[in-house]
């Protein structure tokens, strides 16, 4: 038997009291894994928001929100000023106009319905009204002509920008259209093309021109599915309003610049232009991803300062109640090397058993403790996104050149979209955290053991 | 040969100073076996711990075989401890948690040892001071007092000391036990020319050693 058998054999001489010191240090390494884990997977998803979402800024002429409004679209000296800002990436732009009766002999696919009947209440098509309305709107416009819904038609340079999910353009029949040609084709919402018939390869009149159906789409939105998409150059064409629009989505390189470069716009446009941006809503996402980092990171150093004072203090128990035997030790010939090694061995025998039971323990719990973690922050926070969502008045944002639902949606979920993933990263810092912490828990007991004077502990009997 | 001259020993303890021991001076030749008697608090305990270079003292010298050790390192009193004494205690002091072989190998460890030999002298030790095959397997608490002093003198024995230092080695046995002991230590001073220093009250024992010193409050009043 030498000092490395004798201070594993003194470690679990004690089966009862070295289980419950195990147990003990094995809870606080299994949640120093567990903090490390939520935190390393928060802060990679951080990175990820900061890269992906929140980085759009919508610019439209000012007095214009949502095809509603008035004032003079953005001109092409203008979109020039927005694509040179710095750190703007890319630019989606959209024109969106509105097909009457004499402009199409397409039928708007829309039910106007109250709201819809008083929105365009001081409006008059000349025919006889055969909506039914309620309330007071259909009493104070009883006696006028029924106003006739009209299509909404967006021209852009990136039909994807009119999907409400983020995500690409749902085509359910024909094929996409290529947005940058000047070509007389249109994607056709899947309602108004029941409405009036339409199928891939039928054509209709719009603004006098005859326009090809290239495909049929389909979102989760009823105005959007009653809509007709087309190229930019086409619209600007057969509206006569060359190289202007309405509504610039302009994307930037990581939101941490979006403010610099809402600025930067803000100058350069001046008054002109409304200018918005998701860097607000971004930034709650990330704020409470980033509580929730702190929070992992308090876990990790408070389980760490308990795992030290665990061992610590059952180390310093120990030689508190075997001084007699230390003082016998040294008597006998005993170094204080080589007593100071069969603690600390004791120690680290003790250490060794709770690390590798914790993190057994660890990797078992991290995952649902993250998404424990992150699920409670989701709870605390989905109040404040859902208010970001609805736009002035309570309209939604989303829509036609509305603004980026699918961008807003993208926030939404990447709190619940958090994957707890033990990196080996992670897993050597644990080790490196109990490696410390054994250190700690073996050195004062060490000292205390190398201060035991033999003749002091002996004179007692 | 140990030589104790002008040895002083004073604790400081928050009643004030208490002088343990005052200016003593003793002389014991190699092979003898001498007692120190004296009341409880008498300095006896005190005066073997600096004998056995547990403590120091705080004036005076302590020559062993023309060799000062009280002004050894922590380390080297260390080796002096390992190399050239062996103490026996009243209470044993046996490691509870070790058989009675592994106590002793593990004096043997510290005295440098080698490992291989180590069962075999353990042993033989065990059983020159009496104990049983099935016994030198058993942890302390599983052996009566006198076996336990007897695994106590093994492991004092285990380095071939030239001193053994033993505090009340009797105390806790009954006369029988305490005999056989005392006898024990008596032959390891004449049969191999052993210095013994035994410390106790009782006059009887006291009266079967070579010498006899007596303590009172610290000095030497007879020899």
């Amino acid at each position: 038997m030498n000092v490395l058998t004798r201070g594993v054999k003194n470690a679990l001489r004690s089966p009862l009291r070295s289980g419950a010191i195990v147990l003990m240090f094995a809870i606080s390494i299994a949640l120093i894994l567990s903090m490390l884990v939520a935190r390393s997977s928060v802060q990679a998803k951080i990175n990820e928001v900061k890269a992906t979402a929140g980085t759009n800024i919508t610019i439209r002429p000012a007095g214009v929100m949502g095809g509603m409004g008035g004032g003079n679209p953005l001109t092409a000296e203008q979109l020039a000023t927005i694509k040179s800002t710095a750190n703007v990436s890319s630019t989606t732009l959209t024109l969106t106009d509105q097909l009457g009766t004499d402009d199409t002999e397409l039928e708007s696919s829309q039910e106007l319905g109250a709201f819809g009947q008083r929105q365009m209440r001081f409006e008059s098509s000349g025919a006889t009204s055969t909506t039914e309305g309620t309330g007071a709107a259909a009493t104070e416009n009883a006696d006028r002509p029924a106003p006739t819904p009209r299509i909404t038609v967006t021209g852009t340079n990136d039909v994807n920008s009119v999907s409400t999910n983020g995500s690409d353009l749902n085509i359910t029949s024909g094929k996409t259209i290529d947005a940058s040609s000047n070509e007389l084709v249109a994607l056709v919402g899947s309602t108004l093309a029941t409405k009036n018939s339409l199928e891939v390869g039928d054509t209709f009149t719009a603004y006098g021109s005859t326009v090809t159906v290239s495909g049929i789409y389909s979102t989760d939105n009823a105005f959007q599915d009653s809509g007709i998409i087309m190229p930019l150059t086409t619209l600007q064409t057969l509206t006569d309003q060359a190289d202007v629009v309405n509504t610039v989505i302009a994307t930037v390189n990581s939101s941490d610049n979006v403010a610099a470069a809402v600025t930067s716009l803000e100058t350069s446009l001046g008054d002109d232009a409304d200018i918005t941006s998701e860097s607000e809503t971004a930034a709650a996402s990330v704020e409470s991803l980033e509580s929730i980092s702190s929070l992992a990171l308090a876990g990790v150093i408070g389980a760490a300062i308990a795992g030290a004072a665990i061992v610590l203090l059952a180390m310093v128990m120990v030689v508190r109640e075997r001084r007699r035997e230390i003082g016998v030790m040294k008597a006998v010939g005993g170094t204080d090397g080589k007593v100071v090694g069969q603690f600390t061995i004791e120690g680290l025998t003790l250490t060794l058993i709770g690390t590798v039971i914790g993190i057994g323990l660890g990797v078992v719990v991290s995952g649902p403790m993250t998404t424990s973690l992150v699920s409670s922050q989701d709870s605390s926070s989905s109040t404040a996104t859902t208010a970001a969502q609805a736009g002035p008045g309570g309209r939604p944002a989303g829509g036609f050149a509305g603004g980026f639902p699918g961008s807003v949606q993208q926030i939404n979920t990447n709190l619940t979209q958090v994957t707890a993933s033990l990196t080996p990263q992670v897993f050597a810092t644990a080790l490196g955290l109990t490696f410390l912490i054994a250190i700690i828990g073996s050195a004062v007991p060490a000292w205390l053991t190398a201060r035991v004077r033999p003749a002091e502990v002996l004179r007692t009997e | 040969m140990l030589q104790v001259t002008n040895v002083s020993k004073t604790f400081n303890t928050p009643g004030g100073p208490v002088h343990a021991l005052k200016d003593i001076s003793l002389t014991v030749q190699t092979g003898e076996f001498v007692s120190i008697i004296g009341k409880s608090g008498s300095g006896k305990s005190t005066l073997l711990s600096i004998l056995g270079a547990l403590d120091t003292p705080t004036n005076g010298t302590i020559t062993v075989d023309e060799n000062s050790i009280e002004k050894l390192s922590g380390h080297a009193q260390t080796k002096y401890r390992g190399h050239k004494i062996g103490f026996v205690f009243q209470q044993y002091n046996l490691i509870p948690n070790l058989t009675a072989i592994e106590n002793v190998m593990l004096a043997l460890e510290f005295g440098g040892y080698p490992a291989s030999s180590r069962v075999d002298r353990a042993t033989k030790l065990l059983e020159s001071v009496g104990l049983e095959e099935e016994q030198i397997h058993r942890r302390p608490t599983r052996l009566s007092g006198g076996q336990q002093q007897r695994v106590s003198i093994a492991r004092a024995l285990a380095n071939d000391p030239a001193y053994i230092l033993a505090d009340e080695p009797t105390g806790n046995l009954d006369s029988a036990t305490g005999k056989k002991v005392f006898d024990l230590l008596h032959d390891l001073s004449r049969n191999q020319n052993t210095t013994v220093i035994v410390v106790t009250h009782d006059l009887e024992i006291a009266g079967k050693t070579d010498r006899t010193f007596t303590l009172v409050d610290g000095k030497i009043t007879t020899k």
